[in-house]
C-alpha cells in the first residue's frame, strides 16, 4: 500500500483539475453540512430521501474529502452501523456496539439508547446509489471504485451526469475509465444534443437485455423517430440488435436451465440405475442417502470450521469423499442387514427399503433436528455472473453440473474399466451364468449397492448449495429418479443420463408455456405412454433371465 | 410371493404409516388440549415448533394453578403434513381423547379438511396462521389475520409512495386453495385501484417445488418490460421459500430492483441462507420477532429457557408469528374458559367476546361478539443480515378483523 496514499493524491488532484475544466461556470462548492446531513439521515423516509438526493447532485462539485465523508455515512447507513441520538449520528464498528463515533464531529461517545434506522426500499435504493458514487469518487481502490460504479449501472437514471464527468476525469485505470465512457454515453439517451443521442443509442445496444430493449423501445414514441430518418433508422438497427441478442440470451438460459435440471436428475438417479439394474431392488430409501451425503457435507463443513478455519472454503471438496463413503457404509450396512434376505421377495424389499427411509429421516430429526442446515456459501458456488444479454450463469448451478459430469465420467470409468465394473456387467445381464463362472454374485450385489448409495451421497454434496438441506429433503428426488431410470431402461447409466436430459429439458421447456404444474403432469403422461409403446425404456440392456 | 396378499400390505402400509398416532397423556383432574401441527413431511420444520410452544404456554398456566383447578394436559400429534390426517386424527382428538379444544393446522388445506370435523362434533379449533379469510366457523377461533389486516396493507404500503410505488405484480405460489384465493383477492383489489389486468402474471408450483430457475428468469425478463415498478407477491410454502430466495438472489436480483413481498416467509425460513443479498424483501405478520415490547422480551427469554430446559430440537432464539398465535390461543382459551367457568365449548364460545390479552407483539388482542375472529397488529418486516426481519412499517393499532373480503 506504498503508492495508496500518493494516488489517491494524483487522484484528488485530477478531480479538481476536472472540476476547473468541467465547470469553469460554477462558485467553488458550497462545503456539506455534515451535521445537517447526519441529522437527515436520521430523520424519516422523505427527509433521508431529500438529504441523499440533494447529495447525488453535488457530489460532482464536492469536496472529496465531504464525499468521502457522506460514504462512510451512507454505508454505515446501510449496514445498520449508524446510531442516531436525538438529532446526532453516531457511526459505530459494527452493528449493536456499545461506542462509536459522532459523525460530524468524530468525538468518540456512548452509543447506549441510540435508535438505528431501517431503510425502506426507495430510500435503500437512493442511498445504495449515493453510496456507489462515493466509492466510485473516492475509493482507494480499483476494484473498489469498479463495485461503486456497478452500483451506479443499476439504477443509472437517478445518477446526474456531472457525476460521471467527474468520475471519468479523474479515473486514473484505463479500464474503468472506458468503461465510465461507456456507461456516461449510454445515460445520456435523453440528451438534446441528437449525436450524443445517436452514440447513446448505440451504446445502449453494444450491452443487449430486455432492459435495454424497453429503454430503446420507449424511444419510439419520441418526436424524432417520425421526423428524423437517421434516428429513425439508428434506433431501429440497435433495436433490431438488442432482439436479437436477448432470444439468443433466452435460447441459452433454456439451455442452461435444461442441462442444470438434468444434472440435478441424473446425480440423484445414477445410484438407483445401478442398484434397481443390478439386484431389481426397487430402494425407496435412495433419496436418504442423498440426505445423508448432504449431512456428511455438513459435518464436514463443521470440522473443518474447528480444525482448520483457513480451510473452509474447499469444504464441497473435501466432504466428496466423505460423503461417498459415508452413504455407502450406510447402504452397505443396510443390504447385509435386511435387504440380502429379501432378494426373491421385490415387494417385500420395497417395504423394507420404504421402512429403512422413514427410519433414517426420524433418526436424523431425533439427532439433529428438523430446522434447514446452515452451510457457508464459498464465492465458488454463491452468485452469479451475465454472460450475455439476459442470460445469468449462476455457480452453484455451474458446481452440479460439472460434478454430475465427473460423476458420469467416473461411473462408466468404473463399469466399463475396472473388475468390480466387468462383475456388476455380469450379473445384471445374467445372474445365473455369472455365478456359474466363480463370480461371487453376494458380493458384487454388496459392492454395487454400496456403489449406487455412495453415488446418491455424492448428489447429496452437489445438492447442499442449490437446496435447503433438511431430514425431509430425500423425499423431494425419489419420485423423479425412478421416473428417469425406467425411462432410461434399467441399468444402463447412458440411458439415465439421456433420460435425464430429456425430462430435464422438457419440464423447462413445458414451464414457461404452460407453468410448473401442468409441466410436471405432462411429462409424466408422456412418459406413460412412451412407457407403454417400449415397457424396457430407450435404452433396454439384453439380459438373460 | 411367499403369502404376499393385499390385506397383509394395506396392514404393514397402515402400521407402517402410522407409528401411534397420537401421544395420550392420562390423568385425573386435567383438562385436555389436542394439538393438529406436523413434525414430519414439508410442514415439519415450521409446525414442529408449534407443539413445544402449546406446552410451553400450558406449563405457564399451570404453573399458575391452571384453569378452574385443573390443570391442563397437551396431547400432540403426527399428522406427516397429510392433509387428509388432520381430519381422522382431529376426529380421534375430540372423541376419543375428549380435548376441550384443538390448536392446529398450518396450511389453509388441512384447515379445510379439520373444519366439517370440529362442525359435527361441535369442537373447536385455534387456527394461528394468516390466512385467505372467507370464512367463518362458530368452531373455529381464527387467531391471526385476514388479508385485509395483513396483505391489503403491506401492498398497499408497497403501491404507495413510502414503499417503492409498485405498478406490476408477478404472483407466484404454491398451488393450493391459500394462494389462489390470496392471489384472486389481490387481483380484484388491484382492479378495484385501476391497475390493468396486464400488469400482472401469476404462476403456481406444486407443493414443495425447489427447481425455481425457470420462473426466475421469467420474473426479470417481466421486470425488465416497461410500465414501472414491478414487485413479486411470493405465496409459496414450506421448504420451497428457501429455494426460491437463493436462486433469486443468485441470479443477481436485489429487493432494490424487484423486492418480494413474502407472504408467508418467516424468520425460521431464512435459517441457513446467506441474507446479504436478500436485504429488504418483505413479509407482512401480526407478530415480528423484533416488535419492542416487554411481553416480547418475556416471551423470547421463556422460549430460549424452555428450549434449553427440554432439549427441543428447534433454534432458542428464532420465534416466529404462528408459534407467538399459538401462545396466544392457548392464553385465550384459557381466559374464556376461566371465564365461563366451563370447558364446555358452548360455555367457552359464549365467554369470547370482550376477551384482550397484551400479547408479545405489543398489541392488545381483543375478540367482538360478531364472529370467531381476533383483531391483531399488523407489522411489515425487511429482511436483514442476520437472518431476521427489522420492523419497517407498523400499525398505529389493532384494526377490527374483516372475515369476508369484498374484493373477489
Amino acid at each position: 500500500m506504498v503508492e495508496g496514499p500518493g494516488r489517491f493524491g494524483l487522484a484528488g488532484l485530477l478531480v479538481w483539475i476536472a472540476s476547473l475544466v468541467m465547470q469553469p461556470a460554477l462558485a467553488a462548492a458550497a462545503p456539506l453540512d455534515r451535521g445537517a446531513f447526519a441529522a437527515a439521515l436520521c430523520g424519516d423516509g422523505a427527509a433521508q430521501t431529500r438529504s441523499v438526493e440533494s447529495f447525488l447532485g453535488i457530489a460532482s462539485e464536492a469536496e472529496s474529502s465531504d464525499v468521502a465523508w457522506a460514504g462512510t455515512a451512507l454505508r454505515a447507513l446501510l449496514d445498520r452501523r449508524l446510531a442516531c441520538l436525538g438529532e446526532t449520528a453516531l457511526l459505530l464498528d459494527r452493528a449493536g456496539a456499545a461506542e462509536g463515533v459522532d459523525a460530524a464531529t468524530g468525538a468518540a461517545r456512548p452509543a447506549a439508547g441510540g435508535r438505528s434506522p431501517v431503510l425502506g426500499l426507495r430510500q435503500r435504493a437512493l442511498v445504495e446509489t449515493a453510496s456507489g458514487a462515493a466509492v466510485l469518487l473516492t475509493a482507494p481502490g480499483v476494484e473498489a471504485r469498479r463495485t461503486g460504479l456497478a452500483t451506479l449501472e443499476r439504477r443509472i437514471a437517478a445518477v446526474p451526469e456531472a457525476l460521471l464527468l467527474r468520475a471519468a476525469a479523474a479515473e486514473t485505470d484505463p479500464g474503468l475509465r472506458l468503461s465510465l465512457a461507456a456507461v456516461a454515453q449510454s445515460a445520456a439517451l435523453s440528451s438534446a444534443d441528437p449525436a450524443r443521442r445517436l452514440a447513446a443509442i448505440r451504446a445502449v445496444s453494444e450491452a443487449p437485455s430486455g432492459a435495454a430493449r424497453s429503454r430503446l423501445s420507449a424511444l419510439k414514441a419520441d418526436p424524432a423517430y417520425g421526423t428524423d430518418p437517421a434516428f429513425r433508422a439508428t434506433l431501429d438497427a440497435a433495436l433490431a440488435r438488442v432482439e436479437r441478442a436477448v432470444s439468443i440470451g433466452d435460447g441459452l438460459a433454456v439451455l442452461y436451465n435444461g442441462l442444470s435440471f438434468a444434472s440435478i436428475l441424473f446425480m440423484a438417479a445414477a445410484g438407483l440405475a445401478i442398484i434397481f439394474g443390478l439386484m431389481g431392488v426397487i430402494n425407496l430409501a435412495q433419496g436418504e442417502f442423498i440426505m445423508i451425503g448432504a449431512y456428511a457435507t455438513y459435518g464436514v463443513q463443521e470440522a473443518l470450521r474447528r480444525l482448520a478455519p483457513a480451510w473452509l472454503d474447499s469444504y464441497l471438496l473435501v466432504a466428496i469423499p466423505v460423503a461417498f463413503l459415508a452413504s455407502a457404509g450406510v447402504g452397505i450396512a443396510i443390504e447385509a442387514l435386511i435387504l440380502r434376505h429379501l432378494y426373491r421377495r421385490p415387494l417385500m424389499s420395497l417395504l423394507a427399503t420404504w421402512a429403512v427411509s422413514l427410519f433414517l429421516i426420524n433418526g436424523v430429526r431425533v439427532a439433529v433436528g428438523s430446522q434447514n442446515l446452515q452451510f457457508t456459501m464459498p464465492s465458488y458456488v454463491s452468485g452469479g455472473v451475465p454472460l450475455y444479454a439476459d442470460f445469468v450463469v449462476t455457480w452453484n448451478r455451474l458446481f452440479a453440473i460439472a460434478f454430475a459430469a465427473v460423476t458420469l465420467v467416473l461411473t462408466l470409468v468404473i463399469l466399463k474399466r475396472t473388475p468390480l465394473g466387468l462383475d456388476i456387467r455380469a450379473v445384471t445381464q445374467n445372474r445365473d451364468m455369472a455365478a456359474c463362472l466363480g463370480i461371487r454374485t453376494r458380493r458384487v450385489d454388496r459392492l454395487a449397492f454400496g456403489f449406487g448409495s455412495g453415488l446418491a451421497g455424492l448428489a447429496g454434496v452437489a445438492l447442499c448449495p442449490i437446496y435447503s438441506v433438511n431430514p425431509g429433503m430425500g423425499a423431494n428426488f425419489i419420485v423423479d429418479s425412478f421416473m428417469v431410470v425406467v425411462l432410461g431402461g434399467v441399468g444402463t447409466v447412458v440411458g439415465t443420463l439421456v433420460a435425464a436430459l430429456g425430462i430435464g429439458g422438457a419440464n423447462v421447456l413445458i414451464e414457461p408455456l404452460y407453468g410448473a404444474v401442468a409441466a410436471k403432469v405432462i411429462v409424466l403422461a408422456g412418459i406413460i405412454l412412451f412407457l407403454q409403446r417400449r415397457p424396457e425404456g430407450l435404452f433396454a440392456m439384453r439380459r438373460r433371465r | 410371493m411367499v403369502g404376499f396378499t393385499r390385506r397383509g400390505f394395506l396392514g404393514t402400509t397402515a402400521a407402517l404409516a402410522a407409528p401411534a398416532l397420537i401421544r395420550p397423556a392420562w390423568a385425573a383432574d386435567t383438562v385436555k388440549l389436542g394439538c393438529l401441527f406436523s413434525s414430519s413431511g414439508t410442514m415439519a420444520n415450521l409446525e414442529g415448533r408449534l407443539n413445544h410452544v402449546v406446552r410451553m404456554a400450558a406449563d405457564g398456566i399451570n404453573a399458575k394453578g391452571g384453569v378452574n383447578g385443573r390443570r391442563i394436559e397437551v396431547v400432540t400429534s403426527d399428522p406427516a403434513s397429510d392433509w387428509p390426517l388432520y381430519a381422522q386424527i382431529g376426529r380421534q382428538m375430540l372423541q376419543q381423547e375428549k380435548v376441550a379444544a384443538l390448536f392446529g393446522c398450518w396450511t389453509s388445506v388441512s384447515r379445510k379438511s379439520v373444519l366439517p370435523v370440529v362442525e359435527q362434533n361441535d369442537g373447536l379449533l385455534f387456527y394461528p396462521l394468516h390466512f385467505e379469510g372467507d370464512e367463518n366457523s362458530k368452531n373455529i377461533v381464527y387467531a391471526n389475520s385476514p388479508p385485509a389486516s395483513s396483505v391489503l396493507p403491506a401492498v398497499d404500503y408497497l403501491m404507495g409512495a413510502e414503499g417503492v410505488g409498485a405498478k406490476r405484480f408477478f404472483m407466484i405460489g404454491s398451488d393450493y386453495v391459500w394462494p389462489r384465493t390470496i392471489n384472486k383477492q389481490l387481483k380484484a383489489y388491484w382492479t378495484s385501484k385501476g391497475v390493468p389486468e396486464t400488469a400482472w402474471r401469476e404462476e403456481y408450483v406444486p407443493l414443495g417445488f425447489s427447481n425455481f430457475q425457470t420462473l426466475v428468469n421469467q420474473i426479470r425478463s417481466f421486470a425488465a418490460q416497461p410500465g414501472g415498478q414491478p414487485i413479486v407477491v411470493l405465496t409459496v410454502v414450506g421448504s420451497s421459500i428457501p429455494d426460491f430466495l437463493r436462486e433469486f438472489a443468485n441470479q443477481g436480483i436485489r429487493a432494490t430492483d424487484v423486492p418480494i413481498l413474502g407472504l408467508d416467509m418467516v424468520e425460521a425460513d431464512l435459517e441457513g441462507l446467506d441474507t446479504a443479498p436478500l436485504v429488504g424483501h418483505l413479509n407482512c405478520w401480526a407478530y415480528l420477532q423484533a416488535a419492542k415490547a416487554e411481553a416480547n422480551t418475556r416471551f423470547l427469554s421463556e422460549w430460549a429457557a424452555y428450549v434449553k430446559a427440554k432439549g427441543v430440537p428447534f433454534s432458542a432464539d428464532t420465534v416466529i408469528d404462528p408459534m407467538v398465535s399459538a401462545y396466544d390461543s392457548v392464553q385465550l382459551w384459557a381466559l374464556a374458559a376461566a371465564k365461563a367457568g366451563s370447558f364446555d365449548v358452548p360455555e367457552v364460545r359464549k365467554a369470547f367476546p370482550g376477551l384482550s390479552f397484551a400479547d408479545p407483539s405489543g398489541y392488545t388482542l381483543t375478540m367482538g361478539s360478531e364472529n370467531n375472529y381476533v383483531a391483531r397488529g399488523v407489522f411489515i418486516g425487511s429482511v436483514n443480515e442476520k437472518q431476521g426481519f427489522d420492523i419497517l412499517w407498523q400499525s398505529p393499532d389493532a384494526p377490527k378483523p374483516v372475515p369476508f373480503s369484498p374484493y373477489g
